[in-house]
């Protein structure tokens, strides 16, 4: 079975993000990066399907700029196949991206694509859905559990208020949640072959893909501050506020 | 040199993750109730980061100071300083993996790179630290065993440890043309009969204790012996000159972790007007730290990269451990005095880092033999002692 997993590079979540002045974009001075970690439970479901398999291969993806090489090697460390780097520096919407993945799955042929559900940066939560559509495959977002037997997937999903329980054939997309795994460690073994793993380079412009974006970003904005709230001395005067001052009762 | 950075980024990312889970303020719990490390120990042998000494054929990674130093820095830049990594990981694996016998390295290496099996290593005694040719725990081979009697002091982690790397006499010190002679490395069992010991009243915050070992007639297969009889100063000079590295690593890694803390204090605490950390008076100083830290590191990596060749890194070995020993307790001092009176309280937990930065100036060499080193073999002085 060929398992593939695109992956995006993302600030780290413990970074605390500015927005640039012009509000173009973020401040990326001392940014660490690392794989969006809905991504990185991507790959660890990759490998642990491989591994139930007892054989398999998983391919790695990713779309961005050649230094993004640093967060395919994290991911082949923990134990991926080889890699694709799409190269590209120029800003992509969501539905871009699903083409250029869509391009790589036409080419690869994966029985699977699983990938996060959302990236935490832009939180879209778009690209597996767009990429299932442009490919005609069933889709199953938000898994919380993954079980596959003879082309049959079987994936428990976590919905508002409960799970449900999705059966389809292969090949299709899957988007995970954060209840799926928790993601292994690279090994130092791990880290040690993955030197020499297979990053292959793919310029963009080589697709020959419309990929004019069709979103615009105007501007980003910091959330405003919180104001410091006020004391009440009593249930009256709460109440009385509620209805005079914030007229919410 | 310095390793693969790529390998270094990613092996830096793991200890991150990895303490994450088990951090600082784990190792803290363990340091204040003197309990176990297993659980971190565990899931760095899980993770085959324990093997970083092993040669490949017996579980390991490959015998890799580079990598070690790695790992021993992070960890200790995370506040995890495991002194285990120094003991078995440097001290045991290596002077095994480079001298042992067939039987030996079989027998202990894959537990090694597994975590399951932890040695401690004792050279020291009441008449022999500094002047470690000056032991007299003997040895005395009797058919198919050789049988113990001496005393060792301040061995680290015995009550933690399976196996003693013993460095015992075998010839007595007046029958010996070297002093370095006559003197041997033994594998004992923490548990074989005759070998006991007692806890010293050592005042390091960390999990590990000392203790005092007493060997009364105790038996131990000639299988054991690590090396050629009567020449174990190669294998103790290959451990030694490990230890000296990883420990340099961990003396740098501890600066980091209490300068990194003064830094974040010293941008937010106003005590006039401005932060604190716009005042020369102290920035100037813990730029100076961070720079002898890089500098440290920097002769750490060459030591350990001069060590993986497979050259003498004797000179670069205790040139690293000194620097990194003065660099980190300049460190952790600045970011106490940063840190004003409350530098001295537990919960910003600098003050807890200073008796080890500290004991690192002298032990397990005392800044003044390092610099004996120096001077007579890189300097070609004479010597005075
Ligand atoms: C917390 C801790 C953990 C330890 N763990 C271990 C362990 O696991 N295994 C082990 O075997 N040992 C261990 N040791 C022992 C340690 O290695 C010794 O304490 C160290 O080597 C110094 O020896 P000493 O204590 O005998 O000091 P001494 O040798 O008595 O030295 C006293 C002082 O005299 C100075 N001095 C001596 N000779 C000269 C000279 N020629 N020129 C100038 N100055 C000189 C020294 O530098 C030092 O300042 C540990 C010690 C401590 C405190």
């Amino acid at each position: 079975m060929k398992l593939l997993v695109p992956i995006k590079r993302v600030p780290d979540p413990a970074t605390t993000i500015q927005v640039r002045p012009d509000g173009t974009g973020i401040v990326t001075d001392n940014i660490k990066w690392v794989i969006n970690p809905f991504d990185e439970i991507a790959i660890e479901e990759a490998l642990r399907i491989k591994e139930r398999l007892g054989s398999g291969e998983v391919v790695l993806v990713t779309i961005g700029e050649k230094s993004w090489q640093e967060q395919l090697r994290t991911g082949l460390a923990m134990g991926a196949d080889r890699a694709i780097l799409v190269v590209n520096d120029k800003p992509l919407d969501t539905l871009a991206i699903a083409r250029v993945l869509a391009k790589v799955v036409a080419d690869e042929k994966p029985d699977l694509v699983i990938m996060g559900k959302q990236a935490i940066d832009d939180d879209s939560n778009q690209v597996g859905q767009m990429l299932a559509e442009l490919l005609g495959w069933p889709q199953a977002t938000f898994a919380s559990k993954v079980e596959i037997s003879d082309s049959v997937c079987t994936v428990v999903r976590e919905v508002d208020g409960g799970l449900e329980t999705v059966q389809f054939p292969l090949p299709a997309v899957i988007t995970t949640d954060l209840r799926l795994n928790e993601p292994r460690y690279a090994s130092l073994p791990g880290i040690m072959k993955a030197r020499k793993k297979e990053i292959k380079e793919i310029p963009v412009e080589n697709l020959g893909l419309d990929l004019a974006p069709k979103l615009k970003i105007k501007a980003l904005k910091a959330p405003p501050k919180r104001q410091a709230g006020r004391k009440v001395s009593s249930v009256q005067e709460l109440v009385h506020l509620l209805h005079t001052e914030a007229k919410v009762i | 040199m310095f390793g693969d950075l790529q390998e270094r980024e990613l092996i830096r990312e793991f200890v991150r993750q990895l303490t994450a889970k088990y951090g600082r303020a784990y190792w803290v719990e363990r340091a204040k109730s003197k309990g176990h490390l297993d659980e971190i120990w565990h899931e760095l042998g899980k993770a085959g980061y324990l093997g970083v000494t092993v040669p490949e054929e017996y579980g390991g990674s490959g015998t890799s100071m580079t990598r070690l130093a790695i790992l021993m820095e992070e960890l200790c830049t995370q506040g995890v300083p495991l002194l285990f990594l120094v003991i078995t990981t440097a001290m045991a694996a290596i002077p095994i993996a480079r001298h042992g016998n067939e039987e030996l390295k079989q027998r202990y290496l894959p537990a090694i790179a597994d975590g399951s099996k932890k040695f401690c290593f004792a050279v020291t005694e009441p008449d022999a630290g500094s002047n470690s040719f000056n032991i007299r725990t003997f040895a005395k081979q009797e058919g198919d065993y050789y049988v113990i009697k001496g005393q060792k002091v301040f061995i680290s982690g015995y009550d933690q440890a399976q196996h003693v790397l013993l460095v015992a006499r075998t010839t007595p010190a007046d029958q010996v043309k070297e002093k370095r002679h006559g003197i041997s490395l033994l594998v004992v069992d923490t548990n074989a009969p005759g070998l006991s010991a007692h806890p010293m009243d050592t005042q390091i915050f960390a999990p590990e204790r000392q203790f005092a070992l007493y060997f009364d007639e105790v038996r131990v297969p000639r299988a054991n012996l690590v090396g050629e009889e009567g020449r174990g100063f190669r294998a103790l000079f290959d451990a030694l000159n490990a230890e000296r590295i990883t420990v340099a690593a961990m003396a740098v890694g501890l600066g980091r972790f209490a300068l990194q803390k003064a830094v974040e204090y010293a941008k937010v605490r106003k005590v006039f007007d401005k932060p604190i950390g716009a005042y020369q008076g102290l920035a100037h100083p813990m730029a100076i730290a961070r720079t002898h830290l890089e500098l440290a590191s920097l002769m750490t990596h060459y030591a350990a990269h001069v060590f993986d060749a497979g050259q003498d890194a004797g000179m670069y070995a205790n040139m690293a451990k000194y620097a990194g020993a003065e660099a980190g307790i300049e460190a952790v001092d600045i970011a106490i005095e940063v840190h004003g009176g409350s530098g001295f309280t537990g919960e910003v937990d600098v003050i807890t880092v200073w008796p080890m930065a500290r004991l690192l100036r002298t032990v397990p060499v005392a800044r003044e033999m390092i610099l004996n080193y120096v001077a007579e073999h890189v300097l070609g002085l004479p010597r005075s002692y």
